[in-house]
Formats: C-alpha cells, sequence, structure tokens
C-alpha cells in the first residue's frame, strides 16, 4: 500500500508515463526497425544504469564492463547448448559467475586510484577476452557461438519482435528499480561518501573495500542479465562483440553524458546519443561505418568541457522543482530523531591510553616515545608549535596511521582494552575525529555529510536524517542543510566537520584545530558545546592553536614538541613552563623574561 | 616599495584575508608573525600573485602588481621564499639553484650571481651534486634561499625559514638573513618563532584571523603583551 | 639455446618499438599528470600521415619522420591547449573521459576517412634481414633500436642541459614552486604534450614501413605501451625505456613458450600484478620524475 499510495506523487507518475512511451512509441510505430532501436535504448540504458552503480556511485571507473555482458551471455548459451537449460534460469548462473568475477577483479583492484583503476579494469576485459579466445573448444573461440534457434518464451528468442521488447524494457525497469533503491539507502550514501572523500568516510565508520564490492557485485549481476537477454537477442556470441572494448566504453560515456551517479543519467544520455547513431547506421547503411563512433566520442569530449556535470547534473534540479509543483507533490515530513546512544562505564576510567608511541617517516621522528591516558569525561587539551607531531598523533589514536612500534589501546562496551585494525574500527568502537584539513564531501549538502556520520548507529535513512538535523541544529548549521557541502567559508567547514563526527555518536571525540577560522562568538559557542558533550560522558581531546579557547576548556594539557611530550598538567602551570615557552617562542624569549 | 592596501583574498568563496594593510620601505627587515591559520602564508602567495586579491590593491615599486601574473611579479624583483621549502627534490642541488635564475631577467650575470651565492652558503658549495631531497631540513633551507637570490630580488620574501630546524641552525639562518638585507636586498620576513624574528626587524606587524593587529617596531611588538597572550594564552 | 637467444634478440627489437611509444605516454603523464588515454590514436594519426606523405608525395617513411614529428607535434600542443588546459583542475574521471572521448572520436573519424581497410607502405629495405653474428634482425627493427637509444639520450640531453629542460624537470615536481621561479607552467605542459606526441610521430614513421595502418592499430600498441609505463614506474623515461625491452622480450619469449595467442594474457597479468603490488614500478623509479 505504501507503494501504491506513492503513485500519486509527480515524481513517480512523471516517471512512469516518460518510461513508457519506450513501449507505447514503438508499439504505436510497429516497424521492426525501431523496434530494434527502441531493444537497443533499453539495454544500453539498462548496462548504463548498472554501469553507473560503479562507475557513478562509487567513482569507480571501470572500463571493462562488458566483462560481466559477455558471462553473462556466454554462461547462458553454454548452459542452453550443453545441458538444454532455459536462458531464464542459465541467466542468474551467468550472474552468479559475473559476481564471483567481480569480487575477484574488485577486490585488489579498488586499492588503484582514477586513471589506473580504469587501466586495470582494460587489461582484465582484455585478458578474459583473450581467454575465451584461446579455449575454443568450450566457447567456440574467436569464430563465436550461435544460440540454437529454439522458439518461444522459455528459450527467449521470438518471432514477434515486440516480445524482445517487453524483456528488455523489464530489465532496464529492473536496473533502474534497484539504482533508485541503492541512491535512497544507507550504501549509495555510503558509497557517495567513498567516492568525494575516502579518510572522511572511514572516520565516519565506513568499511570501504566493503561497500565498493557490494556495488560493483549488484552492478556486475545487473550487467549480465541484460548480456544473457542480449546474447538471446542477437542469437550469435563472438568474444569480440560480446567482451568488447569499444562497447564498455560506451557504457560509461552514456552515464557521463546523462550525468554521472544520477538515477536518471544513464537513460537519458543513451536515449541522447543511440537513436542519433542507430538511425544513421539505419539509413545510410555501411557509408555511415565510423559516425555513430565520431558522434559519440566527440559528444563525450564536448560536454567535459560544457557540461561535467551531464545532463541531469546540471538541468536535474530545475526539471525536480517543476515537477514538485504539479499537484499531488510531497512535502518532506522530519520525524523525531531516534534517542542518542548512552554513554556508559564509570566517570575517570582510562578509555584511550597510547604507550611509548613512536612514528618515523623515513628518517624524520614524528612521534617519539608518547604514552598519554585518556580518561572518560574528561577534556585532554594538546598543544604544541607546528611541525611538532600533534596531527601524527591523532592520526595513529583514530588507526589511519600504524604506529612504527608502541601500542594505542581503546576501551570497548565490554569493558575490554583492544586494538582495532583498521581506521573504520575505530571508528565503529566509538573513537570519532576531525580532520584538521577540512574533508567535506563536497557535492552533498550539509544535511547529508552530517547524515554519513549517523548512518553509524542508525542504518534507516529517515532515523539518520533525523539525527543528523538534531545536529545541525547543536552546532548552527540547521540553516544551511540544503547547502551543497564544497560552497561553505572554512568557518562553516570546520563545524560540519565537528558535526559529521557527533553525528557518529562518538564516547571519543578527537577534535584537531576545530577553533580555527571560527569568530570570537562562535569559538566561545563551540567551547559550550564541547563542554557539554563532555557532560554526557563522551572523553574528549582536543589540538588547537587558539589559546584562549584551549586553556579555558581543558582539564588537562599535554604539551607536544618534536614529537616528544614535553610538559603535563593542568592548563595553568603547563603555560608557566619554561621549555613550553621555549618551544613557543625560543629559548632567547625565555631569557629575556627571566623565566 | 611594497605596499599592501585593504586587500581581502582567499580560495574559493572562502576568505582567509580580511582588509590587510602593510608597507615595506627599501632597506627594511619587515617581519609579520602570527599563529598558525591567521593568513601570513596567504598574504604572501597573494603578493606573489598566486592568489588574485578580491578587492584591494598591491603596488610594488610604484607600479600595482596585483593583476600580474606570478611570472611578471618574478620579473619585477619580488621574490618568495616558500614555506617547507618547496625544492625540486629529484633534481640537483646546483639544478635547484640554477632554477632560481630561470627567468630571463634573472639570467643576465648568473654565473657571476652563482658564485657569490654559493660563498654566502658554503654548505651548499659542498652539497652541489647531490639530490636536493636527500639533503636536512637546515640544508634544504640554505638551498631554498640560495634558490630565492639567484633570482635577482630586489625584495625577498621569506616564509617561516625557521620552521622545523634545530635552534643552532635557526640562529645561524636569522644571521644570514640580516646579512642578505645589509647587502642591499629588502626582506619580509613571516615567522612563527617570533623573538628571533622580532630581533632583527626593523618593523614588525603581528596578524590574527586575517587582520593586522599591532603593527610596530621589532622591538616594541616584542615588549607588546598582547604578544605573548596570543602566544601562550596568558 | 639458439632459438632462445634468437627470441630475446627478437623481443628487445619488438621492445624498443614500444619504448618509443612508451617515453611520449611517461612525459605526459610524468609532467601534466595526465594519463593520455588517447596516446595510441596519436600514433594511428602519424601513421596514416606517413601513409599519406609516401603515397601523395612519394617520401619514404624514414623521410617523412621530420613533418610527422612536427605535426604531431602541433596536435599534442593543440590538444592540451584546448582541451586537457581547461580540465587541469576538474575531477580526474573528467580528464579521463575526455581523453577516452578523444580516443573514439579519433578511430572512428579515421575509419570514415580511410574504412576499416588495412594500408602498408612499400619500403622493402627495412624489411632486409641483417645478420647479427649467428642471428637474423630486420633492418627497420635496427633501425628503430637506434632510434630509441638515441630519443632516450636525447630527451636525457635536453632535460639536463638546457634551461627549458630544467623547467620542465622542475615543473614535474613541484608545480607551485616552478610558477614562484617565475615558470609559466601552462606553456610547459603545452610543450609536454607536444613533446609527448612527437615521440609518437617518430614512432609512427619507424613502425609504418613494417607494419599496415589501420583505424584500431593505436589500440594495439598503446595498451602494450601502457603495461611499459607502469613496469617503467610511470614517470621515468628509463624506467620506460627498460620495461619496454622487457615486456618486448616477454613478448617475445611467451609467444613461443607459451601460446602465440596468450602472449598478451602474460603480459597483462604482469601489468595488473605489478599495479597491485609495486606500483613505483619495477626499479623504484616511480618516485623520480626524470
Amino acid at each position: 500500500m505504501r507503494y501504491l499510495s506513492e503513485l500519486t506523487n509527480p515524481r513517480v507518475y512523471v516517471a512512469l508515463a516518460a518510461l513508457s512511451l519506450l513501449l507505447i512509441v514503438p508499439a504505436l510505430i510497429g516497424s521492426a526497425f525501431w523496434i530494434h532501436i527502441f531493444v537497443t535504448i533499453c539495454v544500453f540504458g539498462a548496462l548504463s544504469t548498472a554501469w553507473n552503480i560503479v562507475g557513478g556511485y562509487a567513482g569507480q571507473l571501470s572500463l571493462g564492463h562488458t566483462i560481466f555482458y559477455g558471462l553473462g551471455g556466454y554462461t547462458t548459451a553454454l548452459l542452453i547448448q550443453h545441458f538444454g537449460l532455459t536462458p531464464w534460469v542459465g541467466m542468474f548462473a551467468g550472474a552468479a559467475v559475473s559476481v564471483v568475477v567481480a569480487v575477484g577483479i574488485g577486490y585488489p583492484c579498488f586499492r588503484l586510484r582514477g586513471p589506473f583503476f580504469s587501466l586495470a579494469t582494460i587489461a582484465f576485459l582484455e585478458v578474459i577476452r583473450l581467454l575465451v579466445i584461446h579455449f575454443n573448444g568450450l566457447t567456440g573461440g574467436s569464430a563465436g557461438l550461435i544460440v540454437p534457434l529454439q522458439i518461444g518464451w522459455e528459450w527467449m528468442i521470438f518471432r514477434e519482435k515486440m516480445n524482445y521488447l517487453y524483456i528488455a524494457f523489464g530489465l532496464l525497469l529492473l536496473a533502474l528499480v534497484v539504482s533508485l533503491a541503492i541512491r535512497n539507502s544507507r550504501l549509495g550514501f555510503y558509497l557517495t561518501a567513498v567516492r568525494e572523500r575516502e579518510d572522511a568516510a572511514q572516520a565516519a565508520g565506513v568499511h570501504n573495500a566493503q561497500v565498493k564490492l557490494y556495488a560493483v557485485m549488484i552492478s556486475a549481476a545487473l550487467t549480465s542479465f541484460v548480456g544473457a537477454f542480449h546474447a538471446m537477442y542477437m542469437t550469435f556470441l563472438e568474444p569480440a562483440t560480446m567482451f568488447s572494448l569499444a562497447t564498455a566504453v560506451e557504457v560509461a560515456m552514456f552515464a557521463l553524458i546523462g550525468g554521472l551517479g544520477t538515477v536518471a543519467g544513464p537513460l537519458l544520455g543513451t536515449l541522447l546519443v543511440v537513436p542519433i547513431a542507430e538511425a544513421a547506421r539505419g539509413w545510410l547503411g555501411a557509408s555511415a561505418n565510423g559516425l555513430h563512433g565520431l558522434v559519440y566520442g566527440s559528444v563525450l569530449v564536448l560536454m567535459t568541457l560544457t557540461l561535467p556535470g551531464g545532463l541531469v547534473g546540471t538541468f536535474g534540479p530545475r526539471v525536480t522543482a517543476w515537477l514538485d509543483k504539479l499537484p499531488g507533490a510531497r512535502k518532506r515530513v522530519d520525524r523525531d530523531p531516534p534517542p542518542l546512544r548512552k554513554v556508559a562505564g564509570t566517570k575517570g576510567e582510562v578509555v584511550l591510553e597510547t604507550r611509548n608511541l613512536k612514528k618515523l617517516f623515513g628518517g624524520l621522528v614524528a612521534t617519539d616515545n608518547v604514552t598519554v591516558d585518556l580518561k572518560r569525561g574528561e577534556i585532554l587539551g594538546i598543544i604544541g608549535p607546528n611541525g611538532a607531531g600533534k596531527t601524527t598523533l591523532f592520526n595513529q589514536m583514530s588507526g589511519f596511521l600504524k604506529p612504527t612500534s608502541g601500542t594505542i589501546t581503546v576501551r570497548n562496551a565490554k569493558g575490554e582494552m583492544v586494538t582495532p585494525d583498521s581506521a573504520d574500527g575505530f571508528a565503529r568502537l566509538g573513537v570519532g575525529r576531525t580532520f584538521q584539513i577540512v574533508q567535506p564531501f563536497g557535492k552533498l549538502s550539509v544535511i547529508e555529510n552530517i547524515m554519513i556520520g549517523a548512518f553509524l548507529h542508525h542504518p534507516h535513512v529517515e532515523d539518520a536524517r533525523a539525527s543528523a538535523l538534531r545536529v545541525a541544529r547543536l552546532v548552527g548549521l540547521e540553516a544551511l542543510k540544503d547547502v551543497e557541502a564544497r560552497n561553505l567559508p572554512i568557518g562553516d567547514l570546520k563545524r560540519l566537520e565537528v558535526a559529521r563526527t557527533l553525528a557518529t555518536e562518538p564516547s571519543i571525540l578527537l577534535l584537531d584545530e576545530v577553533m580555527a577560522g571560527q569568530s570570537q562568538a562562535d569559538t566561545q559557542k563551540m567551547v559550550e558545546i564541547i563542554r557539554a558533550i563532555r557532560d554526557t560522558g563522551v572523553s574528549v581531546i582536543a589540538i588547537e592553536h587558539n589559546m584562549h579557547a584551549i586553556m579555558s576548556l581543558s582539564d588537562r594539557i599535554v604539551v607536544v614538541d618534536s614529537g616528544k611530550v614535553i610538559a603535563e598538567g593542568d592548563p595553568k602551570t603547563v603555560v608557566t613552563n619554561r621549555k613550553v615557552i621555549e618551544a613557543y617562542l625560543g629559548e632567547d624569549f625565555a631569557n629575556a623574561q627571566g623565566l | 616599495m611594497l605596499r599592501v592596501s585593504d586587500i581581502t583574498a582567499g580560495y574559493g568563496r572562502t576568505t582567509i584575508l580580511d582588509g590587510v594593510t602593510l608597507e615595506v620601505n627599501a632597506g627594511e627587515i619587515v617581519t609579520l608573525i602570527g599563529s598558525n591559520g591567521a593568513g601570513k602564508s596567504t598574504l604572501l602567495r597573494t603578493i606573489s600573485g598566486m592568489i588574485k586579491p578580491k578587492t584591494g590593491s598591491v603596488t610594488f615599486l610604484d607600479e600595482t602588481i596585483s593583476t600580474l601574473t606570478p611570472d611578471e611579479i618574478v620579473a619585477r624583483g619580488l621574490i618568495m621564499v616558500p614555506e617547507a621549502r618547496q625544492l625540486f627534490p629529484v633534481m640537483s642541488v646546483r639544478d635547484n639553484v640554477l632554477m632560481g635564475a630561470y627567468h630571463p631577467v634573472a639570467r643576465e650575470g648568473m654565473e657571476q650571481r652563482f658564485e657569490e651565492v654559493l660563498d654566502m652558503f658554503p654548505r651548499v658549495r659542498e652539497r652541489l651534486d647531490q639530490l636536493a631531497g636527500s639533503l636536512s631540513g637546515g640544508e634544504q633551507q640554505m638551498v631554498a634561499i640560495a634558490r630565492g637570490l639567484m633570482a635577482k630580488p630586489r625584495l625577498l620574501m621569506l616564509d617561516e625559514p625557521s620552521l622545523g630546524l634545530a635552534p643552532l641552525i635557526v640562529a645561524q639562518m636569522f644571521d644570514i638573513i640580516t646579512r642578505i638585507c645589509s647587502m642591499g636586498t629588502t626582506v619580509l620576513l613571516v615567522e612563527q618563532k617570533a623573538f628571533h624574528a622580532l630581533k632583527i626587524a626593523n618593523r614588525a606587524y603581528a596578524m590574527e584571523n586575517g587582520r593586522i593587529v599591532i603593527s610596530s617596531t621589532g622591538e616594541g611588538l616584542l615588549a607588546d603583551p598582547h604578544v605573548k597572550q596570543a602566544y601562550l594564552g596568558i | 639455446m639458439d632459438v632462445t637467444a634468437q627470441l630475446i634478440l627478437n623481443g628487445i627489437m619488438l621492445g624498443s618499438m614500444y619504448a618509443i611509444i612508451a617515453v611520449g605516454l611517461t612525459l605526459i603523464f610524468g609532467i601534466v599528470r595526465v594519463v593520455n588515454f588517447a596516446h595510441g590514436e596519436f600514433l594511428m594519426v602519424g601513421m596514416y600521415a606517413v601513409y599519406l606523405f609516401n603515397k601523395q608525395m612519394g617520401l619514404h617513411p624514414y623521410v617523412s619522420a621530420l613533418p610527422v614529428v612536427v605535426l604531431l607535434f602541433l596536435l599534442g600542443a593543440l590538444i592540451q591547449r584546448f582541451i586537457i588546459q581547461k580540465l587541469l583542475n576538474a575531477d580526474e574521471h573528467i580528464q579521463i573521459f575526455a581523453t577516452v572521448g578523444l580516443s573514439t572520436a579519433l578511430i572512428n573519424l579515421a575509419l570514415i576517412l580511410f574504412g576499416a581497410d588495412l594500408y602498408s607502405v612499400n619500403a622493402p629495405a627495412a624489411r632486409q634481414p641483417v645478420p647479427l653474428g649467428s642471428f637474423n634482425v630486420l633492418s627497420g627493427h635496427i633501425v628503430i633500436f637506434c632510434a630509441a637509444l638515441a630519443l632516450v639520450a636525447g630527451l636525457h640531453m635536453f632535460m639536463q642541459r638546457t634551461a627549458l629542460g630544467r623547467a620542465i624537470r622542475a615543473t614535474a615536481q613541484n608545480r607551485y614552486a616552478a610558477q614562484l621561479m617565475g615558470v609559466k607552467v601552462e606553456r610547459i605542459y603545452i610543450i609536454s604534450f607536444g613533446l609527448g606526441a612527437a615521440c609518437v610521430g617518430l614512432a609512427a614513421a619507424l613502425i609504418m614501413p613494417l607494419y599496415p595502418v589501420s583505424p584500431t592499430i593505436g589500440t594495439y600498441f598503446v595498451l602494450t605501451a601502457f603495461v611499459v609505463v607502469v613496469l617503467g614506474g610511470m614517470r621515468s623515461m628509463y624506467g620506460a625505456f627498460f620495461g619496454a625491452l622487457i615486456i618486448g622480450i616477454v613478448d617475445s619469449l611467451s609467444g613461443y613458450y607459451i601460446a602465440p595467442d596468450l602472449k598478451e594474457v602474460v603480459y597483462f597479468a604482469i601489468f595488473i600484478l605489478i599495479l597491485i603490488f609495486k606500483p613505483t614500478g619495477l626499479f623504484g623509479f616511480g618516485r623520480g620524475t626524470e
């Protein structure tokens, strides 16, 4: 019922009406040529939509996606040939093969950045294509494979071409629904977060490799389904077309043209360029050989220069704004936030401790034998001149750097002291950190940025949103909640950094220079917020250059210089310590002042 | 010689400099102090043309330079030695120093200047054929200054030359800076280690949150209670 | 044993061909920091140019090297100036798509202009076997080998001994500092992209006597060149040179000892392994930018 009632939402009914044109138009025209064009549109729209889950949402520019298309086609065709298995079952076997291969390729390749990931996927595509050619006993080699001609729904081969269109349209719908569901789920938000900033995502407790693997598995399965169908449609498979680099590139380019990382973009991109190319091929015949590729390539270069956001990225907001003026439009109702996670444990017990922490970068000693305890419910200030090693210390305390020697342990829910083995593991244990150099998810709005943190304990989107809104209110970002983060000034970005971390509801909060760039009034407010959080039982470590703020905020202060702890104690004693004054102002100053 | 008038600047939409005005006269050492994030480096980048100011202007030798490109500003003898040295790590020390004289204006008399500069930094001369990335922090800083001097500076801007150096080397560094000034090059010095930098300064400015908050003589700033407060919060 | 030695010799000859292409790719990646997916298509353009010079004006491919190198330099410089330059601050995926789009457009443009047929030039002198001790090598391959050596040596001199070369290296290592020295980095990028493309122009003139040209010839060579570049540490032209020789030898040996149709599988497997396990390349040149 909940889904049915959505039908009166203009975003839904307009989309459905538009989609149904893909069936109605060719049915009305009725020519085999036009049905073929629409089947091609649905196939490429579905391929591109599936690709977009990896290439767009997760930002991993695969140029080898036809691996899964080909595997789907070949598995299905071979199962028919050897076992007489219907393609309706075979396509699931193909998808299973594709998912396994996707994990095998994805797991090692996800550590590669940008163009090198793309290159590796091309290499995998080439390897698989060559292997398919090589093992010609099984695959028919480069000569290809003919699908046994058994007609009927059971075999997915028809005389009536409209039937193909029904299946292609169904696959397109499936891809779109899956894509939409991911977009509006925690997985979708996490994928975007990982794409924008891996470090910040990890700090919010996201297991980066895992979410990327989910994306590639889903995408591979969908791609494989389409490959299976398309093989039945063409009734002939050869390595050059099933594992084609050109097709892999086309699928990616349709998504970019339409709008990378959007639900409707890949289909729109396909709709824009495929009909032109296919029609040209139909009308001009062989003399148009190459024309469609020239059109694709040129449109792609022009898009990168003029509309890098693609059609949807550029015009989408205007269209949705217009749609929301139609009858039946929904207003977002904010629900009440879920209860905050309670910080358990006794006040004063040690929650995080480092023992003889040493970190070397080449020959440089960044932290030298640092031993620090953090107690439950205290605010510990860390100060020291530029380059003293404070941020390096933080990076080790939050799992972003492994110490060269020494240990860091954190108290878990059972009260044991443990060392998580990854940064996201630290986050899930309740260690929340901010970054000195702010790490916003630039293309997400303020509230979505905070939601990435909130998802750690509130997997449902609406809960996460409500909880994020509560944090936004707390740090004074509510008025800016729908602004894209990349448009914020530095002061607001610093607060967003704090907000995203607070939304993870940490029990240990590591703040790296969050006062920098704040006005006097905002600094005061931030001090009050941090105190209020401490009063709920959270332990805080703050690195700060704003001396007024850190002195009034901290219960205890640790001074670091050249990687070493040079002083420790309550704020008043620490600043009159001679070593501290030397570190900040120089030995001569201390002498001159007679200290 | 250099006049910065009421400039605001920043990256993208963020504003870091908020109406900064300052002057450097020929033959002076002027020191600018301030804590991390006060906007000191942004100011130097704006003066050297890496960032365009949103409002206000920079004039050098009575010419407006805030509309010029970085290489045009270099050609006028306004040279910056950037924070953290920024050497070319896998080039030899010799090539690093010679890069300073890349601009056609500076190529004239390059060989002679190369010798003069090396006389000033005997340590650099010893290391000419080593890769710059293999030097110690102090040596790298000397290479960076030597490279700056090769560009025929009339005004040399030094961004935190003492950063990450041992105290003894810091003292040497400030001696060298005094010497550079006495040889006829004006110096604008940005520092966190305030004491030394203020000691050798003719005049000094203190910066906070993108604004100049005090301007005085070097000794005057050193005696200012506000400075101690800004640094130690007491 | 003799077979193996002959195969290794063949591999080195083949490798020096990849070397010229890979050095160009390295220049572009090392300095402009853009992976040029259209590099192979530059080769294809160059080869058609050589073919046309030969057919229309009767120029020997080796003679046409000069105009083709100039032509490719201009092509590269224009692409940098009007496409890549505008995307330097754009997202990485936009840069990838721009060169991928360029590649698709160029392949298909060639398909429209020349069709899918293979074209070759008549230069029998380049296909003469030359005895080398007890082995035989094609004269054209010896020319390529010498040219590859000369190219690396020439670029080395240019980079080390000239002010412009120094500025190029400086820009590659630290763009910000180079700017502070008064280097016009945009101009350096245009020159570097042009140089990278010009290398392929040279390769085109040398390859044309031995291989026929078709619209997709670039894909064939450039995928191998990418393998080479990754093997050599991405930014080092010396790494690229030695990487190319290694891949040439691997190609030659695995073609004989494993299976001719699986030799690409062998070096793509090496490629994937290197990318994943030793991204600084086989020789550790990766950190440098020379």
